[in-house]
């Protein structure tokens, strides 16, 4: 429907806003361009009007208000929508312009990732979400009980996904829930998340790793910025931002560079320190002012400040073949080259003060044979949130969970 | 994993043993071959250089017959005086100093690439091409301008200078290098003007230095970017200094020779082209390090 008069008409009819209604009309072509309405080129002049599902007449909220931006029309008393009840009602909220942009968007994101990775010779694998241990160590998994006794969710699906590259499946990736009993309360944390994961085994040097991994990424940015124009132009117009730039190939700078970099910025960090939020954001802001990307890798991270079973870099101990990758600034991915070799992997866990016990089932699938392998791992709202210049994850969760939100 | 390898190839990966050792006498062999070849080479370049003390000035400085002789010259004395990168570039912060360069694919900077050849005799230089997202496609030889990859370039902080040429659409080009100390350079003549610095000190006569400069602004902004007219004055003036001496600043091969040779060579030659800029051309590409920028014109 289109304009305010007609809907006027409708509501003197007794049907009311969000209704959905079947029309006979005759289509006829206008001069002049409808601006308020998506199909711009033509009317529909109705001669009969059904009425099949009818809205209540009170809705939660008003899809004008939920579309327009902050700050207009504030001194006209015209109201926005908060984030609390948008995702209270989220199943009006998500008809507005922008979600349903942002989500058509978060689709194109998900085929770019299969296709290109599918092209690549990589097999996609389902791995399971319930589990008997907690993978990464650390207390942020949730417990459910299982028969008599408990299991976990997933933190994430790396132990399965380097069983397959034992397995001999070269190179590997999935979609799906990932799980994290992490008390944060932040614009980028989400407790269930989807992840889109890879691992792949190399040949000669785990760059072939990074330069899968950025290849991916580049192709997914190249993929959103030819074909989803339109609903990036819809998102900003609620969310004005700048449009995302990108260097290929992927820049890849060490976190040596990095240091210094913050370094002449006045930063007071030591070598071997991890980075902090802050300034993992300034160190964007520095890279974005010299290279002009977005999105740039980091590698040869300080060992210390690194999981245990990452493969320490051969010609400096106080190194690892690890990598982060950023976005406008933020973390969307933590990767590394992987110990695959279960002797040095027990001395790593004994390092870091691990029970060997807890992970046999780990250690044991590296006994058998197994190649030199890397991957990584990123979140689809994080990336998507980030793309489009958002501000907070839950705008690219379509019904997010956080420490407080369970519902819908 | 499938596949069949044969047993004879195999056999050449390792070297022959006898009694758990090389044997000696092969090993002597080996190095008879070696020195016979190294001395071959010396001749073939020797009697090459003989051969273009004809035709060129300098041809002592001539780059191809130096470097047929050792693999890296440092002491590459195609430019006299010293640099000192700290000096130029602020304290070594112990990581990779990274030079980057944004250039539309439009007008690629030849007087860069032929700078960032001699760089790379010079130092250790890691030169990485990258497209911006600003530009959707550039044809290929734009993105193997800078040569091949280094072989060691998995290891960043081996290399004492970064080049990371952009191909970016950008109005005019630039170069950043530190974002905290440094206000972007504009423009190709200043970029190279900076990048020449790293190779070797202007003249220290002020007189001579200027006179480089001057050539330098006349390359880009009238050979380069001039009317017709202004080219065809700039051609007349070319040959009536090069009357004077072999090269365009007097007796020594400066930024003025490079800058105008790439700025001539990028509006495609004139047609009648007087005899002093001719024999300076030539002069020029005897020294062998405007390859990079003619592979770029074919």
């Amino acid at each position: 429907m289109s304009g305010v008069e007609d809907l006027t008409i409708l509501c003197f009819l007794g049907i009311t806003k969000e209704s959905i209604v079947d029309v006979e009309a005759m289509v006829r072509k206008v001069e002049q361009k409808i601006e308020s309405c998506s199909q711009q080129d033509v009317e529909l002049h109705i001669e009969r009007i059904f009425v099949i599902s009818q809205a209540e007449p009170r809705l939660p909220l008003q899809l004008e208000d939920a579309v327009r931006p902050d700050g207009e029309g504030e001194e006209e008393g015209r109201a926005t929508v908060n984030q609390d009840t948008r995702l209270d009602n989220r199943v009006i909220d998500l008809r507005t312009t922008t979600s349903q942009a942002i989500f058509r968007l978060q689709s194109g994101v998900c085929q770019l990732f299969r296709d290109t990775l599918t092209k690549k010779g990589f097999v996609e694998i389902q791995t399971p979400k319930i589990i008997s241990a907690a993978s990464e160590g650390g207390a942020n998994v949730f417990t459910v009980s299982y028969f008599k006794s408990s299991a976990y969710l997933a933190q994430s699906p790396q132990l399965y996904k380097q069983m397959c590259i034992c397995a001999d499946f070269d190179k590997v990736f999935c979609v799906g829930p990932v799980f994290r009993a992490e008390d944060s309360n932040t614009h980028r944390h989400l407790t269930e998340f989807v992840g889109l994961d890879i691992e792949m085994a190399f040949n000669y040097h785990y760059h072939e790793v990074i330069d899968s991994i950025t290849d991916t990424m580049v192709q997914i940015f190249k993929g959103l910025r030819d074909n989803f124009q339109t609903e990036i132009q819809t998102v900003n117009k609620q969310f004005p931002s700048e449009p995302f730039k990108f260097l290929e190939p992927t820049l890849r700078l060490e976190y040596t560079e990095a240091v210094a970099m913050l370094h002449e910025a006045g930063v007071e960090m030591g070598d071997e320190d991890d980075l902090s939020t802050p300034n993992e954001k300034l160190l964007g802001r520095l890279v974005k002012e010299k290279y002009d990307t977005d999105f740039y890798v980091l590698d040869k991270y300080p060992l210390a400040v690194r999981p245990f079973y990452t493969m320490p870099d051969p010609s400096n101990p106080k190194y690892s073949n690890s990598y982060d990758m950023f976005m406008r600034g933020e973390e969307i991915l933590s990767g590394a080259q992987r110990v695959h070799d279960a002797q040095l992997l027990s001395e790593r866990a004994q390092h870091h003060q691990i029970d060997l016990e807890k992970i046999k089932s780990y250690i044991d699938s590296f006994r058998f044979g197994a190649p030199p392998h890397g991957g990584g791992g990123i979140g689809l709202e994080r990336v998507c949130m980030l793309y489009l210049g958002l501000h907070n994850v839950r705008q690219t969760s379509m019904f997010p969970r956080d420490p407080k939100r369970l519902t819908p | 994993m499938e596949g069949r390898f044969s047993f004879a190839k195999l056999k050449y990966v390792f070297p022959p043993f006898q009694n758990g050792d090389v044997d000696p006498a092969v090993k002597a062999l080996e190095a008879r071959q070696d020195e016979i070849l190294r001395k071959l080479y010396e001749l073939k370049a020797a009697v090459e250089g003989l051969a273009k003390t004809v035709t060129t000035p300098d041809a002592d400085l001539d780059v191809t017959v130096s470097s047929s002789l050792s693999s890296q010259s440092s002491s590459c004395a195609i430019f006299k005086g010293t640099t000192n990168l700290d000096a130029l570039l602020g304290e070594d912060l112990g990581a990779l100093r990274d030079i980057v360069i944004n250039a539309n694919p439009a007008q690629p900077p030849l007087t860069l690439l032929v700078l960032h050849g001699l760089l790379c005799q010079r130092y250790r230089v890691l030169s990485t091409v990258h497209v911006h997202s600003s530009v959707s496609s550039v044809p290929p030889q734009l993105l193997s301008c800078l040569g091949p990859k280094h072989a060691d370039s998995y290891a960043r902080h081996m290399f004492q200078l970064g080049f990371t040429l952009i191909w970016k659409d950008v109005p005019k080009l630039e170069m950043k290098f530190s974002v905290c100390n440094m206000c972007p350079i504009e423009g190709e003549a200043n970029v190279a003007r900076f990048l020449f610095k790293l190779l070797a000190p202007y003249p220290s006569d002020p007189a001579l230095a200027t006179l480089v400069d001057s050539w330098v602004d006349t390359g880009f902004y009238q050979l380069a970017d001039g009317s017709t007219k202004e080219r065809a004055a700039v051609l007349r003036a070319l040959n009536s200094a090069l009357g004077r001496g072999p090269w365009l600043s007097g007796p020594e091969f400066s930024l003025a020779d490079i800058a105008c040779y790439c700025c001539l060579l990028q509006n495609g030659s004139a047609s009648s082209i007087a005899a002093n800029v001719q024999g300076w051309m030539k002069s020029c590409e005897n020294l062998g390090h405007f390859g990079p920028a003619k592979l770029l014109l074919k």
